[in-house]
Formats: structure tokens, C-alpha cells, sequence
């Protein structure tokens, strides 16, 4: 029995250890690696396989076709972005990233997606202009853009001053179940990600408000001062856009109409 | 997604969370034991320092822990912490988990009259002996379901290392659940976590009844 035992463990360790090893991650060499929020379609997220795809993922994976890089996807807790990014554990944050707002916190590419912060409200709501939200609960994600501009004096803090409360949470999946469930009243977001989760729930329940919060872009962050590899990746975002990977890459993820790359 | 590639993609991740599972307990116990002795110790300064060890490892959050670990050799030494993510995770769950079960081996081997000692003195036992053939082998019956305990709630734990990154069972739950835009995956979830636990209080009786021997 104790001998069995032993033989047990042992495989477990040695299970564990195989685990360990393959699971050990850098930035050296050749290798690109990408941090994203894997919950963020359409820019980065799981798909039918199993495997992380999404609109930007598959744009950073054409830039590493282009340089000979092998591209490393690090799924990255949002909260920690910044740690992740200056402790070198990954080389830029690609995901559907705010430039607006975080100009001087990063060193930015040049921007590829027009985006504004919207307004998801539900159908029956009645709720159809921002006047309508006062004295209502608004879900926001916790240190999203959409949650800067409604903290920013001089942006939307005004608005979100007539909410009831303002609700953060951690992804959307949640905010949008308890949008369902009648526990939040509307949710603030970038409208990419919104008009996603609308599609996938069927497109009847919720509606984006006319009003838009703001209007913004997305670039690709590196830590500040990395301006070689920013250099770099503008280069080949040039070459994409000029070979038409850009383009059929936005028609693929429904974002034709959000682009701005020149 | 198909219900079986959900079930295949958690499965991986639940590999995962085992691995956290496996390895913090291989380190964590006898960590524990070395700790519970400097708890005990006679001497002040190795007391004191293992007081600390104990209090501030259990008075804050084992996240914020993780965090610390993984994140502190950056903005101490500015050195790059690539590949220093998945042993920072079973660093952090190893400290905090020596402290609980410091705390549980004390409470094990103070619990043993002193009358054993002094009879086992008697006997012409040394300190060690009376340690290992007397006080230990009851000392491991008295905190088996205190260690149970703990072990169950390090399976549940093993969710936070989602806080460096780590893409273990319960975050690829959340990472389905967002691009499906569906709950079920946190279903699946909970039955991983059910089964896998139930597997761990079956073993842990085992072997409760195997030392049930007086």
C-alpha cells in the first residue's frame, strides 16, 4: 500500500514538473509576446478549437509572418497590464487598447480602430437617451476606457454623476447576464465589444444608445520608451494595410467600418 | 463551441490547476513542519521570526501574496521576470500554505500530554526518539482532518493564480463563458472543482481509516 502510494505521488510530481516546464514563458529571441484579455471578443478571445484568435491577435500574428517572429499569445489578467507590460514579462499590449486618455502612459503605434464608448441599454427599458439614465445602476468594466471617460471631469463625469451607482465588474459576460437579470440598468463599453455580445445574444434583447460617451482609438501599447519595437510594428502595419491583410482581416471580424489605418 | 471541446479545453486547464495543486503540497507540508518547529522553538529571535512568518502570511491576502512574489524582483531589482511566472505562482501558495499548516502541526503536537514525555524519559527514550516513535505517529491521526480541510480549500485556491496570468481551469471557464457568451462553462466548472475534491476527501479517508489503528 505505501509503496503504491509513493509510485502515485511520484507520477504526480513528475507530472507536475513536465506541466511546469512547458508552461515557462520569455521575451527573448525571436519570439513576439502578445499580452490581451482573452475575454474580449473580437479582438482576442477563444475560439470553436479552443485556440486564442480574435481580430488583433490574428493582425499581430501577420506582423510576426512579416519579421520572422514567432508569436507568443500571453492571456493577461487587465488588472495587471501595467506590471506585465514593465516587468518585461510581455512585449506590448495589443488587445483593443484605449489610446485616448493614455497618451503619455505608453509608447503608441499608430492607430488601426476608430471606437467610441457606448451605451448598452435593454429593449424593453424604455431607456433611449442618456437624460433617461439618471437615477439607474450602469455597469462598467474595472479599468476600462469606458470607465476613465466616466470618471473624467472633463469628459462624461457629469452623466455618470445622475447614475444611481455605477457598477464595476470584471468581465462582460457577467454584465451582460446581469443586464439580462434586471441587476444593472446599462452597461458602458467599447462599441466593438458591444455590437459582438449583441450578435451572439440574438440581437433582440439589447440596443446600442444613439449618444455615444466619446469617440476614441485603438493602438498597440509598448512600455514607454520602446521605440524601436513600435517603429517596428508600424512599419509592418503599413505593409499590411498596402497588401490588403489589414483590410480582409477587419471584413472577417465585422469591423470594416471602425478602421482607421491610413 | 462544442460541449466537447469545452470540456476538453477545462480538462487541460484542470491539469493545470492540479499541477498548482500537487506541487504546493509537495513543498508546503514540510515546509509547514520546519515553521511549526521555529514556532515552538525556545529560542526568542527564531520564535519571533516565525511568529511574523505565520501572522503576515495569514493576515493578507493570499492574491495580494501571489502578486508580491511575482511582481516584487522587477521593481526591486529591475530584473526581467520572463519565465518567472509559473514558479512565482507555486512559490506564493507554498508560503502561504506552510503557514496554515505550521499552525496545524503545533496544534497536533502540543496536544500530546506531557506525561508522555516524561514517561517515554523514563523508558530511557532520547528527545528524538520520543519525538519519532511517539509523539509523531499520534500527532498525524489528531490533525488529519484539519489537513483535509485545508487541502480542499487549496483546490478551490488554486483559482487566484489567475491574478499572474496563469490560464488555469476556472479562468479558461471565464474565457469560454466570454466568447460564447454563455454560463454554462462556470457549470462545468463547479462539478471539475466538485469531483475533483470529492477524490480528495475519499483518499483523505483512506487514510484516516488505515491510522485508525488504537
Amino acid at each position: 500500500m505505501k509503496k503504491k502510494l509513493i509510485c502515485l505521488a511520484g507520477a504526480m510530481i513528475l507530472g507536475a514538473m513536465m506541466l511546469a516546464g512547458c508552461s515557462s514563458s520569455g521575451s527573448s529571441g525571436n519570439t513576439f509576446t502578445v499580452g490581451f484579455d482573452a475575454e474580449y471578443p473580437p479582438y482576442g478571445y477563444m475560439d470553436e478549437n479552443g485556440d486564442y484568435t480574435g481580430f488583433d491577435l490574428e493582425l499581430a500574428q501577420a506582423v510576426c509572418d512579416l519579421e520572422g517572429w514567432t508569436l507568443v499569445k500571453q492571456p493577461i489578467n487587465w488588472d495587471n497590464k501595467d506590471n506585465e507590460l514593465n516587468s518585461g514579462a510581455i512585449d506590448c499590449i495589443w488587445n483593443g487598447f484605449t489610446i485616448d486618455g493614455r497618451e503619455d502612459d505608453y509608447t503608441w503605434s499608430v492607430p488601426y480602430v476608430d471606437n467610441s464608448q457606448v451605451i448598452v441599454v435593454a429593449k424593453s427599458s424604455g431607456i433611449t437617451t442618456f437624460a433617461d439614465l439618471s437615477d439607474k445602476t450602469v455597469g462598467v468594466q474595472a479599468a476600462s476606457a469606458a470607465l476613465e471617460v466616466l470618471q473624467d471631469e472633463e469628459q462624461q463625469k457629469a452623466l455618470a454623476d445622475t447614475f444611481k451607482t455605477l457598477q464595476e465588474f470584471g468581465d462582460y459576460n457577467t454584465a451582460f447576464t446581469e443586464l439580462q437579470a434586471g441587476s444593472v440598468d446599462a452597461i458602458a463599453m467599447d462599441i466593438g465589444v458591444a455590437q459582438y455580445q449583441i450578435a451572439s445574444r440574438g440581437n433582440d434583447e439589447f440596443i446600442i444608445l444613439d449618444e455615444h460617451l466619446n469617440s476614441e482609438q485603438y493602438g498597440v501599447g509598448f512600455k514607454l520608451g520602446n521605440e524601436e519595437l513600435r517603429d517596428k510594428i508600424n512599419a509592418d502595419l503599413k505593409t499590411l494595410k498596402a497588401n490588403g491583410t489589414f483590410d480582409s482581416l477587419a471584413d472577417k471580424y465585422e469591423l470594416s467600418d471602425m478602421t482607421c489605418l491610413e | 463551441m462544442s460541449f466537447q471541446v469545452i470540456l476538453q479545453q477545462m480538462g487541460l486547464g484542470m491539469l493545470k490547476t492540479v499541477g498548482i495543486f500537487v506541487l504546493t503540497l509537495l513543498f508546503s507540508m514540510p515546509l509547514g513542519f520546519i515553521v511549526a518547529f521555529g514556532r515552538m522553538s525556545k529560542n526568542i529571535v527564531i520564535q519571533g521570526i516565525t511568529r511574523a512568518y505565520i501572522s503576515v502570511l495569514r493576515g493578507t491576502p493570499l492574491m495580494l501574496q501571489l502578486m508580491v512574489v511575482y511582481f516584487l524582483p522587477y521593481y526591486i531589482f529591475h530584473i526581467s521576470i520572463g519565465g518567472w511566472r509559473y514558479p512565482a505562482i507555486i512559490v506564493g501558495f507554498t508560503i502561504n500554505y506552510s503557514a496554515y499548516f505550521a499552525e496545524i502541526y503545533r496544534s497536533g503536537i502540543e496536544a500530546i500530554p506531557k506525561g508522555q514525555h516524561e514517561a517515554a524519559r523514563l523508558l530511557g527514550y532520547s528527545k528524538v526518539q520520543t519525538f519519532f516513535r511517539i509523539v509523531l505517529p499520534q500527532v498525524f491521526k489528531i490533525i488529519l482532518p484539519a489537513v483535509t480541510n485545508e487541502v480542499i480549500t487549496l483546490v478551490k485556491d488554486t483559482s487566484l493564480a489567475y491574478s499572474l496570468s496563469y490560464i488555469e481551469m476556472f479562468t479558461v471557464a471565464k474565457q469560454i463563458a466570454a466568447a460564447e457568451t454563455s454560463m454554462l462553462p462556470f457549470a462545468v466548472a463547479a462539478v471539475f472543482y466538485f469531483v475533483f475534491n470529492l477524490l480528495v476527501s475519499t483518499v483523505m479517508n483512506q487514510i484516516e481509516k488505515k491510522m485508525s489503528y488504537y
